[in-house]
């Protein structure tokens, strides 16, 4: 009984330094989607939650998305109420932390769209980090809401006139 | 030499101040946001004006007793404009048929150059049929924007002519006397809009 225990944690502790060496440089992403924008609008912007359980900071360099002429990385800084979007060359993901793309911060700006967006629609991105691995992930077209409240119950109907 | 040793004693000097200013230093920003923030309520007035939409002007004055949202935006906006009009749309769905027969709302393109009235009647109502895109001359928009508090900046074009346009991103409400009632800012929840909205209903003489 206590040998096993023993052996256990033996065990666990030789694997320790393999786990931690398998999940180093890990990023995963997590919930991405892409902001649903009027049909004429010439932008967008992803976003997404970018975890790395790695032990050293990852920085995410580059997007790529056919859905636009142009991807680049944006944040926003509130400068006294006035909202200043800012291209920035990389967005860091500290080690064992995470960074969220979200609205009014930062995100990945789609300019000039390929096509006009629709809800449910799928828009592929490669993502390139700074260790030079990527990923390809797909980021669902999504209206976007405020939290707690009800969705507008959209009438295309009433929009045409 | 001794040039040479006062040299090294003003590099020296030079990096410890560095090294002070980098750990020491912060930039009094939350002062300077509250003192901003204070004088923004104050010198707003709001007030009357008319600019266009695709289907003809917009006099603020032929609003009155009704209780009207005014954002300032533009098209290009891939995030903050998109966000703080989703959030009115939700405000205005969250209102009953009676209550939103006595609102309109209005984005005020700050980018007049690319945003023409064609391009507002097909972006704003996306939002919300109750949303009317307008805009005016360069310097009609200024005038409004003047009035209201509202500020924007365009950027330096990239290689490919693109710019942004840096602007406040407040929701104004104007009561149904025509007078600036509330200014909500950026990532104010529906939910304020829709209290902001019925306080001016309320107070509003049924019509």
């Amino acid at each position: 009984m206590k040998h096993s225990t023993i052996r256990r944690a033996l065990l666990l502790a030789a694997a320790f330094p393999l786990l931690s060496f398998a999940a180093d440089g890990a990023l995963r992403i997590d919930d991405p989607y892409v902001r649903l924008v009027p049909p004429n609008a010439p932008a967008s912007a992803a976003f997404m939650v970018i975890s790395n359980s790695g032990s050293t900071e990852r920085q995410l360099l580059k997007a790529q998305s056919p859905a636009a002429k142009s991807v680049e990385l944006h944040t926003h800084i509130n400068d006294h109420g006035v909202m200043k979007m800012r291209q920035v060359d990389r967005i860091a993901i500290k080690a064992n932390g995470q960074t969220e793309l979200k609205p009014g911060s930062y995100h990945i700006m789609l300019i000039d769209l390929a096509q006009a967006l629709n809800e449910g629609d799928s828009v592929p991105l490669t993502l390139s980090f700074d260790d030079g691995s990527t990923q390809q992930i797909s980021a669902p077209v999504r209206r976007i809401q405020a939290a707690g409240a009800p969705a507008p119950a959209m009438d295309h109907g009433a929009m045409k006139h | 030499m001794n040039r040479r040793a006062l040299w090294i004693l003003l590099c020296v000097g030079l990096a410890a101040l560095l090294a002070w200013l980098s750990f020491a230093w912060q930039p009094p920003t939350g002062v300077a946001t509250l003192h901003n923030s204070a004088q923004r309520s104050e010198t707003p007035t709001g007030g009357d004006f008319t600019l266009y939409s695709a289907d003809g002007p917009v006099a603020l004055a032929d609003y009155r007793g009704k209780v009207v949202l005014l954002y300032f935006g533009y098209t290009f906006c891939p995030d903050v404009c998109p966000t703080s009009l989703s959030v009115i749309a939700q405000a205005l769905s969250m209102l009953t048929a009676g209550e939103l027969e006595r609102v309109s709302s209005f984005l005020i393109s700050v980018d007049p150059e690319r945003d023409t009235m064609a391009v507002l009647k097909a972006y704003a109502p996306f939002f919300h049929p109750n949303i009317v895109g307008i805009s005016g001359s360069a310097y009609q928009v200024a005038q409004v924007a003047r009035q209201y508090g509202a500020r924007y900046m365009k950027q330096k074009p990239d290689s490919d002519g693109r710019y942004a346009v840096d602007h406040s991103s407040y929701t104004y409400v104007i009561g149904a006397d025509g007078k600036l009632a509330a200014s909500l800012p950026y990532a104010s929840p529906p939910q304020h809009i829709v209290d902001a909205i019925r306080a001016q209903l309320g107070a509003a003489p049924a019509n």
